[in-house]
């Protein structure tokens, strides 16, 4: 078994909340840097997202989500790669975290308070957190759940255009694409995962 | 439609994978002047490896739905492990080369469709057949016998072995023979703690690294392995065996090969005065034009499926049911392996160690059934062998099981997971006279040529055995510590192993089969067919070494053959 077809397998085993569509994508690899075709962000979606994924993934001895280019990495996926469906559950969920914002402390989730959207991004992960996927969680399935919750969405592409960035694969993992061997090591002598 | 012109060679070789380039190979070096046809796009080793070592961020992300695009037009190809924006470009379009499918009976054709065929896309799993594999035909009446033994084909598995340039462990098992090894490459520290327990609960077992058509040391031209991961995406260091890499550049060096890419061959001709076959007609795939090419010998090595349809539309007044088809199996015994069963599970501990390189390889459990003095009683006869790993868990795979989100959770994906172990096996199939391929009457492709139909499916003893392939991996994993194991069936149809085999079988006897012992139609002497449809059972290793030893042992007949006016 090569080590690629074990990420795959292994991939899935984390159980039927993933969504293996992403998986692919990040299998496959993105490119931040192309354009969007059809965006569908408007400002302040597009605000609300980069604070979000910073929330997920923020600036701390390494740089974060917003360095990496995440933001623009999630528009592409939403405008451009997601399904009808998966784009329409997560603007909703945008929506969703807007209103709870308004709701609970009035006023747009953008000007809230840091600990307020905290709060808010918490409530959206207790609003997804009972999902269960309805589809095989066999390692070989290649099939896809669009309907994971909004934060599930979030969370993935965030994860994912962080990783496979240049600053988060080399600032925050380790890089290594000609590495000439293959052995053990002591964990601590990098102290890291390879995104390579 | 007229031919358009006539061009002549000592041999020709339809395709260009790992059969094709073996033959290739060996009929330039012995001075023929020998054309090689590929229906797929040329490319160039190397140069034309797009996706090799593009780091992830620049991948391209095409900015259109993948999903739809691999539905509309890859929705075969597309489940294949190595497929992917990296690869996409190596492999065949579903829309643009269609079969017929039948989704309540699937056979799954994964197809290249580059020069080098799917040598560039391979899992590199090379091991050789043994005498428990040749005569189990004759042992259990399954099939019929084949006509060579182990004897017969091993010294050309040290041929080609050298040549390819292969890694692995030296065993002594009778049942897996040795071959002409690179130094192995390494089994991690978890691996090796796996290996030490499950040998001791299951004496007889063994557990070793795979055998890989990697090379592990600079040889043959070639460099060694710098486990960067991804083979299928290419390598342009030669050190994963391809024709691309390997032997193209070969017969290329002797200044006796044409190679002819987009070339789609439509079917041969048979001359009955000669009793040869005496011209193979082709169709450019871009300008639709016919060519005629005429050679002495003809080796199809178009693959399984590809060269048996080639036969089967190559019909005249002497062969009305396809050439060299007077024993009406063409088509027939279509094999491939079980596969995509197996289990999985977490071993405990070891999160101080981790590795370094991204190894092209993982572990391999011989077959551990059915072998000869075994007197254990299991409801399925032949048997199956288990590949595998362990590696630690990476952000990946891990994200999703860490709740929250921030600083914390971010520091939490900086350490890789838990390692995780995983199993599989890759059951021999039964040499089954209903299990076929045969032409559509009704649908061709855009070159007018039918299109290929299939009625397979695994039987009762692929069903037992992969009911124990569940339970046995599931048993060793636990022996080795593993937990909350869990096993899993994806139920894959046949081709899903991409090992597809059979369907112009060998054998002795005429009237049962296609082709003699020197891989020879029977009734046509300058007729070779040396790729997986010539097999005549499908033993549970992986089988493209075989082919390649046998295509040069086939190569070294037809020329002696040739020489001694026999052709």
């Amino acid at each position: 078994m090569k080590r690629r077809e074990l990420i795959q397998h292994l991939a899935l085993i984390t159980g039927a909340a993933l969504s293996p569509s992403v998986v692919q994508a990040m299998i496959n690899g993105i490119d931040g840097r192309i354009n969007i075709q059809n965006p569908t962000l408007n400002e302040t979606q597009r605000a609300t997202c980069s604070v979000l994924a910073e929330m997920i993934i923020p600036r701390t001895d390494t740089p974060g989500a917003i360095d990496a280019g995440v933001p623009h990495f999630i528009e592409l996926m939403v405008s451009d790669w997601y399904t009808n469906t998966e784009r329409t559950i997560f603007l909703e969920g945008l929506a969703t975290l807007n209103s709870y914002c308004l709701k609970e402390h009035g006023s747009p989730f953008l000007t809230c308070s840091q600990e307020d959207q905290i709060a808010a991004l918490t409530h959206m992960e207790v609003l997804a957190s009972g999902y269960k996927s309805k589809l095989s969680a066999m390692p070989f399935a290649k099939e896809v759940d669009e309907h994971v919750p909004f934060f599930g969405k979030l969370k993935e592409l965030t994860v994912i255009g962080y990783y496979t960035s240049e600053v988060g694969a080399k600032q925050e993992l380790i890089y290594q694409p000609m590495p000439m061997e293959y052995r053990d090591i002591e964990f601590r002598e990098v102290g890291r995962q390879w995104s390579s | 439609m007229s031919a358009t012109q006539t061009q002549d060679f000592d041999a020709i070789v339809v395709g260009s994978g790992i059969s094709g380039g073996w033959a290739a190979k060996e009929l330039t070096e012995k001075g023929l002047k020998v054309l090689v046809l590929e229906r797929g796009a040329p490319i160039r080793h190397g140069l034309d490896y797009k996706g090799e070592h593009m780091p992830p961020w620049k991948i391209p992300y095409a900015g259109k739905p993948l999903r739809e695009l691999y539905k509309e037009e890859y929705p075969i190809q597309s489940k294949v492990y190595a497929f992917n924006e990296t690869t996409r470009h190596f492999f065949n379009n579903d829309k643009n080369n269609p079969y017929v499918y039948n989704p309540s009976k699937p056979f799954n054709w994964k197809r290249a469709d580059v020069l080098g065929g799917r040598s560039l896309l391979w899992g590199r799993q090379v091991y050789r057949w043994s005498d428990l594999d040749f005569e189990a035909n004759k042992r259990d009446g399954h099939g019929i016998d084949w006509p060579i033994r182990y004897k017969d084909i091993a010294p050309w598995y040290s041929y080609v072995e050298k040549f390819a340039g292969v890694s692995g462990e030296k065993l002594n098992l009778p049942h897996l023979p040795d071959g002409e090894f690179q130094k192995p490459m390494n089994l991690n520290a978890v691996e090796r703690t796996a290996k030490e327990r499950i040998e001791k609960q299951y004496p007889g077992r063994v557990m070793t690294i795979g055998r890989a058509a990697v090379q592990t040391e600079p040889k043959n031209g070639r460099g060694a392995c710098h486990y960067c991961g991804p083979c299928e995406r290419g390598c342009s260091a030669g050190a994963y065996f391809s024709s691309l890499s390997s032997t193209l550049p070969a017969a290329e060096k002797t200044g006796n090969l044409t190679i002819r890419a987009d070339s789609v061959v439509e079917n041969l001709e048979y001359d009955k005065a000669s009793g040869k076959v005496s011209a193979v007609n082709v169709i450019d795939a871009n300008t639709k034009e016919r060519i005629r090419f005429t050679g002495k010998l003809v080796f199809l090595c178009a693959s399984t499926i590809a060269s048996t349809q080639i036969l089967l539309n190559s019909t005249s007044e002497h062969f009305p049911n396809g050439l060299a088809n007077r024993s009406g199996v063409l088509g027939r015994y279509l094999m491939d392996h079980t596969s995509e069963v197996g289990s999985f599970g977490v071993i405990p501990g070891f999160m101080d160690k981790y590795t370094i390189g991204n190894r092209p390889n993982g572990i391999y459990i011989p077959r551990f059934r059915n072998l000869p003095g075994q007197d254990e009683s299991v409801d399925f006869i032949r048997g199956y062998g288990i590949q595998g790993g362990s590696m630690r868990m990476n952000w990946a795979q891990m994200h999703h099981q860490i709740s929250g989100f921030g600083a914390r959770f971010k520091q939490a994906l900086r350490a890789p997971g838990p390692w995780v172990f995983f199993m599989a096996g890759f059951g021999e199939h039964l040499p089954d006279k209903n299990s076929r391929m045969m032409l559509s009457h009704t649908k061709r492709d855009r070159f007018g040529i039918p299109q290929v139909e299939f009625d397979s499916a695994f039987g009762d003893n692929e069903e037992r055995m992969r009911k124990d392939i569940l339970e046995q991996t599931a048993a060793m994993l636990k022996a080795a510590g593993a937990r909350n194991v869990m096993s899993f069936d994806g139920n894959s149809p046949p081709g899903g192993a991409i090992h597809e085999m059979g369907t112009a079988r060998m054998g002795e006897d005429p009237t049962q089969s296609v082709l003699n012992r020197w891989n020879q139609a029977h009734d046509i002497p300058n007729l070779f067919v040396t790729d997986g449809s010539c097999m005549t059972s499908s033993s549970c290793v992986n089988p493209s070494l075989t082919y390649m030893a046998l295509t040069a042992r086939a190569a070294d007949y037809a020329v002696t053959q040739l020489r001694a006016g026999k052709i």
